[in-house]
This record gives C-alpha cells, sequence and structure tokens, in this order.
C-alpha cells in the first residue's frame, strides 16, 4: 500500500497515543510498542483491535500464524548477496504463510548475543522461532540455546548441538564445481557474449574470496576442483580481500587476475564482489556471482556476469519458518542443502547466460548429476 | 558591530564561561540534537511506506518512525528501562555499562597521546595485538591453575600482557617519530593494517581454534575470564572491569596532573620548543607517552577478549576508532572520558534498542547518533578554538595596525 493511500485511508485515526499508538493492532507483530503496553490501548485503531491485553496469542482475524525474529549477519542488509537472500526466505513466508517478522542487523560479533536475547525474551510479541544468519553467531547462540531451552532457533551456516536449534548448512563446495566446470570448459574455447570475450591464448582462471575462513575456503576448493576437472591443464589464481564490503578491493584483486590472463573470475566475497564485476566489464572478460543470480540483483553488470553460484539461505529461513507454522519443527537437526535439494545451484546469467554453449551446459548437467549420485567426490578444503 | 567582532565576542563568551554554564550549554546541545533528529525522523517516516495501523499521527499527518518512541528507546532502553518498573540490572543496562568500560580505555589512551600533542589513530591496532597477546598468553599458562585462584591470578596477568604488548606496539610509532621523525599520523593508521594483517594470519593458521568456523583462537576457560559481580553475567559484563576503568581514570588524572612526567608530557603538548628549552627530553616524553598510549589500548583488548567474548576473533569491533571521537568529546580530559565514553556506551547499546523495537533502518539511527555526538561536541570545540583566537587577539599585533581588535581586512 502506498503511502498516499493510507494517509486517506486513515483519515481521523487521531494522535491519542503519541508514543504506543501502534499497539495491538491486528496486522502489527513488531514488537514497536513497548510504550503502549502499560498504557493500555492508546491507538485510536477501529475496529478489529484486541485491545493489547498483554497476551501473547493475540486475537483478530489478521493474527500472524508465527511470529519470526531474524537476526543477520554482520553487514546487514543491503549486500546484495547473503543477508539479502535470508531476507527473501522470511519475506516469501509472510506472503505465503502469513507471518510476521522483525529484523535485526548486528554491527559487530558482541551484537549477536544482544539481539538474540532481546528476541529470546520477548512476551511481545512471543517470537516462535528466531533465525540467526551466519556462522559467527555459533557462539553466542551454543550459549543463548541453553539459557533459554523454550525458545526455538534456527542457525545457518554452522551447527550448534542443542535440542532447540535446527542447523542449515549447505554444500558450497558443490555449486563452487559446477561454476568452476563451466569455466574451465569456457575458458580452453574462443567464447565471447555481451560485453567480454574469452582470449583463447591463454587458459587460466581467478577466484577472489572475502575473509579468508573455512566457510570461503569451501567455494575455493569446489572452484579449483572443478576448473581442474574441466580440464587439468587450467590454473586458478586466488586472491583474498580481507573484507566482504571492499569493492575497490575486488576490483584490484580482479583486475590483476583478468592482466594475467584470467578469462573469468568468481567470487565469493560479498558487497566485494561488485568490484570484480565493474573490472570483468572493464576487461571485457567474464564473472561468476554468488549467493543470489547476481545477473539480477547487479544488473548493470548482467553482460558480464555468466552466471551465479546460488547458494539458497531463503530456502532454509523458508523451511524452517515452515516447520514453525505446520507445528513440526523438530530441533536438534543438521539439515544439509546440496545440489540434489537445490540448496546450491549454478543459474545461468539472465543476459549472457543463454550463449554459454550446448555442450558446456551438457557438461554441467551431467557432472550434476553425477555428485548428486556420489560420483563425483568434491573436497571441502583446497588442496 | 561587526560580525567578526560579533563572532569574537560569541568566542570570548564561551570561553569565559562557568562550569554550571557550560553543563546547561551541553544539554541545550544535547536537546537541541535531539529535536533536529526527530524532526530527521519524521521526514524519513514520510518517505517510506508502512500499514495504517503502523503510522503514528502528529498535526494531523501520518508518519511511519515515531520519533518520540526512538528517542525513548536509544536513551530509556540503553539504560534498561528505569523508569517502567521490572528494571534489571541484568538487562540492557549491562550492555551499555560494558561498552562504556571499553570505550573508557580506548578513550584514555586517545587522549593520554593528544595531551602530549600527538594524534595517536593506531589505538584500533595497540588494541588488537593487545587483544591477541592477552588471548595466547591467558591461554597459554590457564592449565596450571585453576578454580578461584585461576581468576585472581589470570585476569590481572592478562591485563598486565595486554599492556605490555599494546605498548611495545604503540612505542613502535614513539620511536619513529622520536628519531626518525616519521609523523605518527601515517605510521600508526600503517601499523594499525599491519596489526590487523597479522593477527589473521596467526589466527586463521597456527593458533587457529579447530572446533570452530570463525577465524578465531581456543576459547579460554571460563575461571580465566572476568568473574560476574552482582549483575551483567549474561550480558558479558562485569563490574570489575568498569571499577578497573574508574581506577584508570583517577589514575591517569593523576599521573597527568600531578606528576613531573605528566607536566612534561602536557608542556610536549602545549609547546614542545619550550619544554624541551625547559629540560624535558622530547624524545623520551614522545616515545614514553606513546607507550603508555598503547597499553591503554592493549587494556582495552584484554577486556573485551577477557570480559566479552572470551576469545580473540578477526573482525575487531572499531572501539580505537570510537576512542578518538570519545576523547575529543571529553575535550582530551580524562575525567571527561569517562562521561563521554558513558554516553557513547548509551548511544551504542540503545542503538540495538530501537533496531529492535521499531522498524527504523539502522542508518537512521547512525544519523541520530552522529547529530547528538557532533551537537554535543561543537560547543566545546568552539571553546578550544576560542582560547587560541581570544589568547592571541587579546593583545595589539603588529599586523593588525597595532590597534586592540585589529582592522578590518576581508
Amino acid at each position: 500500500m502506498d503511502r498516499r493511500t493510507f494517509v486517506k485511508a486513515t483519515g481521523v485515526a487521531g494522535i491519542a497515543g503519541l508514543a504506543g499508538c501502534t499497539g495491538g493492532g491486528p496486522s502489527d507483530g513488531d514488537g514497536g510498542d513497548n510504550s503502549g503496553d502499560s498504557s493500555g490501548d492508546s491507538g485510536g485503531d477501529s475496529s478489529g483491535d484486541s485491545g493489547s491485553d498483554e497476551t501473547t496469542t493475540e486475537s483478530g482475524s489478521g493474527d500472524p500464524a508465527a511470529n519470526i525474529g531474524m537476526v543477520y549477519a554482520t553487514g546487514g542488509l543491503g549486500d546484495g548477496s547473503f543477508n539479502d537472500q535470508a531476507q527473501q526466505g522470511a519475506l516469501q513466508a509472510e506472503e505465503e504463510l502469513g507471518i510476521s517478522f522483525n529484523e535485526a542487523q548486528p554491527d559487530e560479533v558482541a551484537e549477536f548475543s544482544t539481539f538474540q536475547q532481546q528476541f529470546a525474551q520477548s512476551t511481545d510479541p512471543n517470537y516462535d522461532l528466531v533465525c540467526t544468519i551466519g556462522f559467527l553467531q555459533a557462539d553466542a547462540l551454543t550459549e543463548n540455546a541453553e539459557e533459554y531451552p523454550d525458545q526455538n532457533f534456527m542457525l545457518v551456516d554452522s551447527v550448534v548441538d542443542a535440542p532447540n536449534v535446527d542447523n542449515y548448512v549447505f554444500a558450497e563446495h558443490e555449486g563452487s564445481y559446477l561454476g568452476g566446470l563451466m569455466a574451465s570448459l569456457l575458458t580452453t574455447q574462443d567464447f565471447s557474449a555481451g560485453a567480454g570475450s574469452t582470449d583463447t591464448e591463454s587458459t587460466s582462471l581467478g577466484f577472489v574470496g572475502g575473509v579468508e575462513s573455512d566457510l570461503i575456503r569451501k567455494f575455493e576448493a569446489g572452484f579449483v576442483a572443478g576448473a581442474e576437472a574441466g580440464n587439468s591443464d587450467v590454473e586458478v589464481s586466488t586472491n583474498y580481500v580481507g573484507d566482504f564490503n571492499d569493492p575497490a578491493g575486488g576490483r584490484e584483486a580482479a583486475t590483476a587476475m583478468y592482466n594475467d590472463g584470467a578469462d573469468i573470475v568468481y567470487h565469493a566475497a560479498g558487497n566485494t564482489g561488485a568490484g570484480v564485476f565493474q573490472a570483468a566489464q572493464e576487461e571485457g572478460r567474464f564473472a561468476i556471482g554468488v549467493d543470489r543470480d547476481q545477473s539480477l540483483t547487479q544488473e548493470s553488470y548482467a553482460d558480464v556476469i555468466l552466471a551465479s553460484m546460488v547458494k539458497r539461505v531463503d530456502t532454509a529461513v523458508y523451511g524452517a519458518i515452515e516447520s514453525v507454522v505446520e507445528d513440526d519443527f523438530e530441533g536438534g537437526d543438521t539439515i544439509e542443502l546440496g545440489l540434489d535439494q537445490d540448496g546450491v545451484a549454478l543459474v545461468y546469467g539472465d543476459q549472457i547466460g543463454s550463449e554459454v554453449p550446448d555442450d558446456v551446459a551438457d557438461e554441467v548437467a551431467t557432472a550434476r548429476e553425477d555428485i548428486i549420485a556420489g560420483d563425483i567426490d568434491v573436497p571441502t578444503s583446497p588442496q | 558591530m561587526s560580525v567578526r567582532d560579533r563572532g569574537r565576542a560569541v568566542l570570548e563568551r564561551l570561553v569565559g564561561a562557568s562550569a554550571t554554564e557550560r553543563i546547561l550549554i551541553s544539554t541545550a546541545a544535547l536537546v537541541l540534537s535531539i529535536l533536529v533528529g526527530a524532526v530527521l525522523v519524521l521526514i524519513a517516516g514520510r518517505m517510506t511506506t508502512c500499514t495504517a495501523n503502523e503510522a503514528v499521527y502528529y498535526f494531523g499527518t501520518g508518519f511511519c518512525y515515531d520519533p518520540i518512541v526512538v528517542f525513548d528507546r536509544l536513551f530509556l532502553g540503553a539504560l534498561g528501562d528505569p523508569f517502567s518498573g521490572g528494571w534489571s540490572p541484568d538487562g540492557q543496562f549491562s550492555v551499555t555499562l560494558r561498552e562504556t568500560t571499553l570505550l573508557l580505555f580506548t578513550g584514555l589512551s586517545v587522549a593520554l597521546a593528544f595531551r602530549a600533542g600527538i594524534f595517536n589513530i593506531g589505538t584500533q591496532g595497540q588494541m588488537v595485538v593487545g587483544a591477541l597477546a592477552t588471548a595466547l598468553g591467558v591461554l597459554w599458562v590457564s592449565p596450571l591453575v585453576s578454580g578461584v585462584v585461576g581468576t585472581v591470578l589470570l585476569v590481572p596477568f592478562g591485563i598486565v600482557v595486554g599492556a605490555v604488548f599494546g605498548g611495545l606496539y604503540g612505542a613502535i610509532p614513539g620511536l619513529l617519530k622520536a628519531y626518525a621523525d616519521a609523523n605518527e599520523v601515517i605510521t600508526t593508521i600503517m601499523l594499525n593494517f599491519i596489526a590487523t594483517g597479522v593477527a589473521l594470519y596467526l589466527v586463521s593458521g597456527a593458533f587457529k581454534d579447530p572446533e570452530s568456523a570463525a577465524n578465531q583462537t581456543v576459547p579460554l576457560p571460563e575461571y580465566a575470564q572476568f568473574p560476574t559481580v552482582l549483575f551483567g553475567g549474561r550480558q558479558d559484563f562485569s563490574l570489575i572491569a568498569l571499577a578497573f576503568g574508574i581506577l584508570a581514570i583517577g589514575g591517569l588524572y593523576y599521573l597527568l596532573e600531578h606528576t613531573a612526567f605528566g607536566y612534561d608530557v602536557r608542556t610536549s603538548g602545549i609547546q614542545p620548543d619550550a619544554a624541551e628549552y625547559g629540560g624535558v627530553d622530547a624524545a623520551r616524553t614522545i616515545v614514553a607517552s606513546l607507550t603508555l598510549s598503547g597499553a591503554l589500548g592493549g587494556i582495552a583488548g584484554a577486556m573485551y577478549v577477557m570480559m566479552v567474548l572470551g576469545t580473540f576473533q578477526t573482525g575487531f569491533p572499531d572501539y580505537g576508532f570510537d576512542g578518538i571521537t570519545v576523547s575529543i568529546l571529553a575535550g582530551n580530559n580524562p575525567l571527561g572520558v569517562g562521561i563521554a565514553a558513558l554516553l557513547f556506551g548509551v548511544l551504542k547499546s540503545g542503538t540495538t534498542v530501537v533496531q529492535f523495537a521499531t522498524d527504523v533502518p539502522p542508518q537512521l539511527v547512525g544519523v541520530l547518533r552522529g547529530l547528538i555526538i557532533l551537537f554535543v561536541a561543537m560547543p566545546e570545540f568552539f571553546r578550544l578554538i576560542g582560547k587560541r583566537v581570544t589568547d592571541a587577539g587579546s593583545k595589539p599585533v603588529a599586523t593588525d595596525g597595532g590597534r586592540p581588535g585589529g582592522e578590518d581586512d576581508e
């Protein structure tokens, strides 16, 4: 609903409750009305209002099916990849399952615990599930899961062994393998599409990582293994920029690789990856995106993004929320999302992906089947 | 009366302000910043969309964000809601004090260097080095002791290790400045990168915790961390650390104002040539004050490791850089650092409460924080300028035609 319509529609709702007039509305589940609790129903809302009885189960037609708390990874929303993808899952659940969610974007590691506790302690609304995004939250969650045994949590990218936590981990190496395979097959042939073309003289590729860690090394390992599988002559140069939010650094690293003869650079570096795309455009080469279909989210670079290794954090978030809504949240599980479950996938670019030759695409598709069948074993750490 | 004269008169008035007046001015600045911030929140609230019953209404117009709720959460929320009953010291108030404690040390670190006329931007790096040294040192000796004895021995030991290594790291730019005439602003900034880079290398390699996916050292045992006194355990806060911080304020104040070394530091800061003429060993003072400054930064790092995280993890928060603002806000006065750190702590911890309780984006809360700091710092800033301007202008100067007040040559 746009602003103008809501202003018209609400008319004279009054300014009765200066601080707390958002209280108790049907579709309001954001907990932003602490001062409204004590003053009863101060809002001028019309019918359908349950009257802010401070009961945790609100009545009324528009009650959310569940209240979800989201604690994102540092870096916050707007990163065009990881956190945005997680939010996507919550938005989808809001639309399809009728849940309501509240978000928190911590700046630093110490704030994870604070936000997890705030969600766990909150009684208005009572959060049915707290989604914690990113492996850095694991330590804080280990403590808080014990501290709040009645609160359900879900964790993405790491494992906390507690009866009230469902863990979701991804097989990033498998998806990256496909990216490496595709890149390796393309760099050895004459290929041009969109704003880029390969250099037939050289057969090398590049990988730009954010901050070096076990998780990002998984991307690297898969990519390198895939490239090797495509053609053993292909070399992959690797660079870790040391920051997930440094496009200038990403651009420098990628430019150096392109100048060295790399045709395609794959990045697992969050916002730093924007610099990789920029470099690809300047040098007339290609890049592979990560986490989301970046030919859509970074549209201006769609003419150099061959494909993206999509990591469906949204599937994980949506799945966990769905299990809570349907009352079958178990806790204590670790759900691995690989190629088989579409947790990771290689998605061809929106603009130039269709120009990838059929034989390459076929080979990638075959490799995908082989990985699912267990015929190809992708390493999780670089050799 | 020309604009210039009027400006000068205002500055003189500011310089001559009494303590009560200064407190009043600061309070007025705080109120004004809140009013400006409230207008911003309202405007931002008009520029976003929300559903009808999420909106608030002022002057018959609907807004998506409510400034009263925002500021209520920012301040009262950070203090743990003291007026609404059910105040628990274990709540958000502990987070506020935790942040205050850490900012106190980084603020003191910057303030000390400032007083010696040295701009130490390297507190961040000194803190990282101190933190890493503490995490590794304490971990190394922790198997030797345990239990209460362990706490009594290991916590002071950790602080000493952090102070020593932070101090050594601070001594590097000090030596470079004193004996090689290298600008400390450049060297400290570069040493920050080196500290972060080397720490990442060590923590992702040799000293990495094999159990964790994060780049961190093996967590310290419980008895090697700050013990919880009275409250704050759940929020990783320890009153002992805060008490230690307050002691540090007093100690630094005494050192600067009542010792020979402090006199050397202060005179070097005000007029280095005169100080040297007066017998101060300039090189030694530079090295000593940067070492002490680094030691305070290192202690901040030790506190973070032993109180907050219980391990060293890469991606260290920017307490060192915040310390610069804290110090400037406090006019580089150790006693003022305590108050400035508390204001910063409230704002930092309040930000998380606002985020949790409202839909206001964190970026907007950051703007509000910045506004408050800017408004509160400005009167003091102009006072500092005023001191210089009015001092120089109070005596007739040759270029001004020798007349008091000077000629208007603009």
